[in-house]
């Protein structure tokens, strides 16, 4: 729905283009051809574009009515489409007049119950157009009804005195608009040449990819008709600016210098950014360090917004299980060639499928524009990680936890040359005393003094009978981490179920306490008094404690000792 | 340190129970030293000794049954003295500030002198 855009203040740096727009919107000659094509790579921000102008032409600037439409799979069958774009415009329409977005959003009531606002508002036009299009549906004509959908907007501009501003948002997929099944009616667009040819209605269209838009305004009933916009990238400070914004609101201390560098490699991507900054709030992050910066870029490219955006976008290509995996297949092969993708012979033999199951798959991931040779100028780092995180899921059948562990060391090796050990416990009684023995050979290992070593044993038995009582899962088991460094111990305990966060108040009212009946809470105090450093995250669906401990040396045995 | 089972021993020296806590002391055996502790303050003994020189670890749940105890006993007039510490048990109730509630000696015989001296009447 297009009421459903970002706050304004985070739509940043694109002033000037919504300012053209809107120019356009109000006299329909700011541009070459009074349409627009708008073109930028995914996530860049058209579909947010689109929204934003939607907003202010709305609430703001009166005078020319907004329709924005989405083109979705879902709606491709003709009939349907006609009903779903007809009801849209005539909703959005009453409720632009009625300064009421209410009208828009509920699609859930019939338009005949709307009737009596037309009347009321005196749009007997538009009830003629609505009678006008039962009609079409009585007689059940596809066509007509679809054509009858695309000319309302026309209709209303020309009865109604207002200029109608059409926002397409991913317009590619009307090529796919078919009567019965997909593919059987020849050039579909073209159902779009009066709409697109009128001057009563300028039009904004985005679609991905480029290259599949373009291709369409150079067909000869296209040719010349829309001016061509491109929406960039953040540069490296706005997009900073923006990353910084979002994290203050949400209380994360933000790191200029390392964040900085990690929007570069964003790529300035709108949508990166905010999606990276919702996966540090959802972690809990509440200081920027380079291992958090990884770690939730792993997740966002495994399992979080980012992942499931390139996953719809396949989706939209590739629809069945087995075309995914051999999608993830070819866009593997793909991000590791350094030139051209090998041609579908040589291909359909290094994957072992035949050719004619590889065309189809093929030819849809080359037009859902996901496809970036490694020599790529521009290249996508997310997009590419995305595409691994894919092929792990998808082929390897990596499970997501672990494919985001082997994103993450790709960029951040945990803890540098430190020695790993990982344990998992079962959630049963004196587990946590197996964890702890683990602790007893790590000191040793460390040479730590056996009073250090005693009291690091007590904060992870702390942390794991905690986990055993909060967790509430039935996954009964806790995942340990153990980092170990000359000078440093990491320990990270990770427990699947409920999250659980103890309150901040580390003040010890003994007296309270010893008269209280619950004597209970003196868990995360001592470890907060053993360690130097206890953090509680959320990933996924577990809770992670971090527990590190710096080691002083006079907590390290000599030789000698 | 060994973490073993638990188990709790017992000693009667007069008018004074000495109790030695034996392994891992966590919810469950916490509750069995506190049943066993209840026994004795219902047979009338006020005087308890809780000898540490054979427990392990005492996790959170242990420490507040142990403040349980504590409080069993003031509220029946009785006394409590913590004797043989170890160095992580005493630093574990000192960084909880429990210490000042505590009546600590470093072994059994300083605190039968103190029962004797009549400064715990």
């Amino acid at each position: 729905m297009p009421f459903n855009a970002i706050p304004s203040k985070d739509f940043v740096n694109r002033e000037a283009d919504i300012d053209y727009l809107k120019q356009l919107a109000a006299s329909g000659k700011g541009a070459v051809a009074g349409n627009i094509l708008l073109e930028a790579a995914r996530g860049m921000g058209k579909t947010e574009l689109l929204k934003q102008l939607y907003r202010i032409l709305f609430w703001e600037d009166r005078g020319v009515v907004p329709f924005y439409y989405s083109f979705r799979r879902s709606a491709l069958k003709a009939n349907h489409f006609a009903k779903d774009y007809f009801n849209r415009f005539i909703r959005q329409y009453l409720a632009y007049v009625k300064r009421d977005p209410s009208l828009a959003e509920n699609m859930s009531a019939p338009l005949a119950r709307l009737v009596p606002v037309m009347y009321s508002l005196k749009l007997k036009w538009m009830i003629d157009l609505v009678d006008d299009f039962q009609e079409h549906l009585w007689n059940d004509d596809p066509q007509a009804q679809a054509v009858g959908a695309i000319s309302a907007p026309l209709t209303a501009a020309a009865r109604g005195g207002n200029t109608v501003l059409i926002m397409f948002d991913d317009f590619h997929m009307a090529n796919q608009l078919y009567e019965t099944s997909p593919g059987d009616v020849s050039g579909p667009i073209s159902l779009f040449d009066d709409s697109i040819n009128t001057s009563l209605c300028p039009h904004i269209m985005t679609g991905s990819p480029e290259g599949l838009l373009e291709s369409i305004f150079t067909d000869k009933s296209f040719r010349g008709k829309a001016e061509r916009m491109f929406i960039g990238p953040l540069p490296e400070d706005v997009a900073h600016s923006l990353f910084s914004s979002l994290c203050e609101r949400l209380g994360i201390r933000d790191n200029r210098e390392l964040s900085l560098k990690f929007m570069n490699f964003l790529g300035g991507n709108p949508l990166y950014i905010m999606n990276m900054v919702n996966s540090l709030r959802k972690m809990q992050k509440k200081e920027i360090t380079e291992r958090d910066l990884w770690e939730c870029y792993s997740f966002e490219v495994s399992q979080g917004e980012t992942f499931f955006y390139w996953s719809s976008v396949l989706g939209e290509f590739v629809g069945t299980a087995g075309g995914r995996r051999m999608a993830a297949e070819i866009l593997i092969q793909y991000t590791r060639s350094d030139a051209d993708m090998p041609e579908a012979g040589m291909l359909s033999r290094v994957l072992g499928v035949r050719e004619s199951s590889l065309m189809p798959v093929l030819d849809a991931v080359s037009i859902s524009g996901m496809m970036q040779p490694a020599s790529s100028e521009s290249k996508d780092y997310v997009l590419n990680d995305f595409i691994h995180s894919l092929h792990m899921r998808e082929v390897e059948g990596v499970k997501r936890e672990r494919a985001r562990e082997l994103i993450q060391s790709k960029y951040f090796p945990a803890g540098g040359a430190a020695s790993c050990f990982e344990m998992i416990i079962p959630m049963i009684a004196d587990a946590e005393l197996v964890a702890s023995k683990a602790v007893e050979q790590i000191g040793r290992n460390m040479n730590l003094s056996s009073e250090v070593t005693e009291q690091i044993q007590l904060a992870i038995i702390e942390s794991c009978i905690n986990a055993m009582e909060h967790s509430g899962s039935y996954d009964k088991r806790i995942f340990l981490k153990f980092s170990v460094q000359r000078e440093r111990l990491e320990i990270i305990i990770e427990s699947p179920g409920k999250f659980f966060k103890p309150g901040t108040d580390e003040t010890l009212d003994i007296e309270k306490q010893l008269s209280s009946d619950n004597k209970r809470g003196w868990g995360f105090k001592l470890m907060r008094r053993i360690m130097d450093d206890v953090r509680i995250e959320r990933l996924a669906d577990r809770t992670r404690v971090i527990l590190t401990k710096n080691i002083k040396p006079d907590e390290v045995l000599n030789e000698s000792d | 340190m060994k973490a073993t089972n638990f188990k709790v021993i017992s000693r009667l020296a007069g008018d004074v129970v000495v109790l030695y806590p034996q392994g891992y002391l966590n919810n469950l055996a916490g509750e069995s030293l506190v049943s066993k502790c209840n026994s004795y303050l219902s047979q009338g003994i006020k005087k308890v000794v809780l000898n540490f020189s054979g427990t392990d670890f005492i996790n959170s749940i242990g420490i507040s049954l142990l403040l349980h105890i504590m409080e069993g006993l003031k509220e029946g007039g009785g006394v409590l003295c913590f004797t043989n510490l170890s160095k992580v048990h005493s630093d574990t109730f000192e960084m909880l500030g429990l210490t000042n509630h505590m009546l600590v000696f470093g072994d059994e015989e300083e605190a039968f002198r103190y029962f004797d001296s009549g400064s715990s009447s």
